[in-house]
């Protein structure tokens, strides 16, 4: 059982939102949802992914937004983690990742 | 493809040989149903055709019989029968028939049959040697697994001292591998090394990222570097041969019950519980760093947290695997839940059995999702360990001249254990090479920006043992030459009063103020000599060696007197460290000033 993800683009930005479960399961389709943008990396483009129907996270899913951030071209990936409720934001905060990406 | 045929009628018999062999079919023909039997045995037909009706054994007897002897294999048997009848029919497939074809048959029907069962026999025979493939490839897997899975606890486990008596730990791994990685180990002055990794996902490919950091974790211990130290080696390490989303959540805890000092680095695992003697949650301990693999190293990303032990001290620490376990309707055991149980109501003794049977109770059955360990440090224990189990294993030259406590009775009654400890720890050294005493001398001087940057310690023991590795010595010159450093920065370098550490307040205080004062050093030295001189009996024979060892600091000189003084209440706060060189060695001695000591450390071979 995992969760689903859909995708809305603007010129500059590219929203993924991730509904249920976010895990290993998730792998092949949320890369397909940002691997077009990030081919041409000089497009500077922002991601947004949106945590708002999110209900779980696990470890594999923090490697695909490390995968996304090196893929975005790592320091100068603009990406946000947005709208994660408390008890995703703990694990993302557990590992340090507003280190990494602005969440918000 | 071959055909037989069995039956009783011979006309019948010789018109389908005929027809069948016609269509490019090797025919064969049994003239009752024990002759098709036999026949079957011995031509291995593709298909039977099968008449009812027949003497000595029937056709629903021969097609039993017959679906017996093939039963690893798919032979299709049509029934030819006269018979309309439903309960004839049910009869021909529950004896094993696919098929029948009422007499007299019409020919075009009789080869749609015959191709039908063929489609289905090759659809089967597919099926059959697909499936023959996947078990001898799942079996091929197993052992590969099963030997990987050898290799892999020999590794990990090899001086592993989980079994210390001041341990108590559970893994539950999900599979055959454990992504979880726990390991323990002491360090030369007899601090214990604790590591706890949780690495992305599960099974195999996590298990291959534990292998390298299970080395790196026992090789650097044994040598005395400190965690921040073994952090960024095993980071180095993951960035070069992990992929981008596999990573390790870590933490690295190092117990030194004589400091009374708990060093924590903990990168992406949960809160680590500091217990109280009451079973009171006294401070959790968070994680301040990115996970391992993530991204190179930092300064800051070295930085240890110190904080006071108390010997009634439990320290927790445990995977997400097992807050985040669920029960059937997938709710998660919870962080909450868990320091529920420390909530004073409970004897700290009872708490790890209380919260295993807790969470068994609350999954209730349901199928684990992650790899599960949870680890128990009783403070209390670590002191007889690590006091008696690695530098003062010859206790009686550490109690000469002092007086007999209770705290050394005790001591007493540990040791036996202990030694046993010592011994398993020192055995990858004992496999070093024996170098003979030799004249030798090594000098070393570390200015400010060195003392800043890195502990020199390891490289100079590692020298010292290149050149000269008596045999079960390493841990006590380790922690002969690392007292007399960390006095020589400490009070020497950096003014430091030891007396500070006598209140939990104080002790914080004095972490912190070294830290910011060896940030502010701008003069000063630390000049280590080591000079190493050979021993001879009455008949010129080599029997050991003499180390002179002198540490000096370019400080004012610290109050020397003051610390002779604590030698004899060597059990107290302040001076512990040159209480303990004086009994490891033959002679200690400073000078005037305070800021140059001599000692000798003899072995003999």
């Amino acid at each position: 059982m995992s969760g689903t993800i859909s995708i809305a683009r603007t010129d500059q930005e590219t929203t993924i939102s991730i509904k249920g479960r976010f895990n290993f399961e998730m792998h092949s389709q949320f890369r397909a949802a940002y691997q077009e943008e990030t081919v041409d990396k000089n497009r500077n483009r922002r991601f947004v992914i949106d945590l708002t129907g999110t209900e779980y996270i696990d470890s594999s899913a923090l490697g695909m937004l490390l995968l996304l951030r090196e893929e975005a071209g790592t320091n100068d990936a603009d990406i946000e983690i947005a709208n994660a409720r408390p008890e995703i934001r703990k694990i993302l905060e557990t590992a340090n990742f507003q280190r990494l990406f602005k969440i918000t | 493809m071959k055909i037989l045929i069995v039956d009783d009628d011979r006309i019948n018999s010789t018109i389908l040989h005929r027809l069948l062999s016609r269509e490019g079919h090797q025919v064969f023909s049994a003239e009752d149903g024990q002759a098709g039997v036999e026949m079957f045995d011995s031509e291995r037909p593709e298909l039977v055709l099968m008449d009812i009706r027949m003497p000595r054994m029937n056709g629903y007897e021969a097609a039993r019989e017959i679906k017996r002897l093939s039963s690893d294999r798919f032979v299709p048997i049509i029934f030819l029968t006269a018979v309309t009848d439903e309960e004839g029919l049910v009869q021909c497939i529950e004896s094993g028939g696919d098929d029948f074809l009422t007499k007299p048959f019409n020919r075009i029907l009789l080869q749609a049959k015959i191709e039908a069962m063929e489609r289905i026999r090759r659809l089967h025979n597919e099926l059959h040697s697909q499936k023959e493939e996947l078990e001898r490839h799942q079996e091929r897997v197993q052992q590969e697994l099963d030997i990987s899975q050898h290799l892999f606890s020999n590794i990990v486990r090899a001086g592993n001292l989980l079994d210390a008596p001041c341990l108590r730990h559970i893994s539950r791994p999900m599979s055959q591998f454990n992504g979880d990685l726990l390991v323990a180990s002491y360090n030369p002055a007899g601090g214990l090394h604790i590591m706890l990794g949780d690495f992305t996902g599960h099974g195999l490919s996590a298990a291959v990222g534990a292998m390298p950091l299970s080395e790196l974790f026992y090789g650097m211990t044994a040598q005395g570097y400190s965690i921040g130290d073994i952090a960024d080696e095993m980071n180095a390490k993951l960035l070069s041969i992990m992929p981008t989303r596999m990573f390790c959540a870590a933490c690295l805890l190092e117990v030194d019950i004589r400091q009374q000092s708990l060093m924590v680095w903990n990168g992406g695992l949960p809160d680590i519980l500091l217990v109280d003697g009451n079973g009171r949650l006294q401070q959790s301990i968070a994680s301040y760093h990115l996970p391992l693999g993530i991204r190179p190293f930092n300064p800051d990303d070295r930085k240890v947290s110190i904080f006071e032990l108390r010997p009634e001290t439990r320290i927790f620490l445990y995977s997400d695997g097992l807050t985040e376990a669920i029960r059937p309707d997938n709710q998660m055991y919870g962080t909450e839940r868990l320091e529920h149980h420390f909530d004073g109501n409970l004897l700290p003794g009872l708490l790890f059995d209380t919260i295993l049977a807790d969470l068994d109770m609350f999954r209730a059955g349901a199928q684990q999702t992650d790899d599960i360990t949870l680890l128990e440090i009783n403070c209390a224990r670590a002191n007889e360990e690590a006091v008696s189990g690695t530098i003062l294993a010859d206790l009686d030259m550490f109690r000469a001249g002092a007086q007999q406590t209770d705290d050394i009775t005790l001591l007493e009654i540990n040791c036996a254990r202990a030694n046993e400890e010592a011994v398993s720890g020192t055995t990858a050294h004992a496999r070093q090479k024996f170098i003979p005493p030799t004249n030798w001398s090594l000098s070393f001087f570390f200015s400010p920006q060195l003392l800043q940057t890195v502990d020199p310690l390891p490289a100079v023991i590692n020298a010292v043992m290149n050149l000269q590795a008596p045999a079960g010595h390493r841990e006590r010159i380790y922690t002969t030459l690392a007292e007399l450093y960390s006095n020589a920065l400490d009070h020497g370098l950096l003014g430091l009063d030891t007396r500070t550490k006598q209140t939990p307040e104080g002790f914080m205080r004095y972490y912190t103020m070294r830290e910011e004062r060896l940030a502010a050093l701008e003069h000063g030295f630390i000049r280590l000599e080591l000079t190493h001189i050979p021993q001879y009996d009455e008949k010129q024979q080599k029997i050991g060696g003499e180390m002179h060892i002198r540490v000096e600091d370019g400080g004012p000189g610290f109050d020397h007197h003051h610390v002779h003084s604590t030698l004899e209440g060597n059990l107290g706060h302040g001076g512990r460290g040159i209480a303990l060189v004086r009994s490891l060695c033959t002679k200690l001695a400073y000078n005037e000033a305070g800021n140059c000591a001599d000692v000798v450390y003899r072995w003999t071979i």
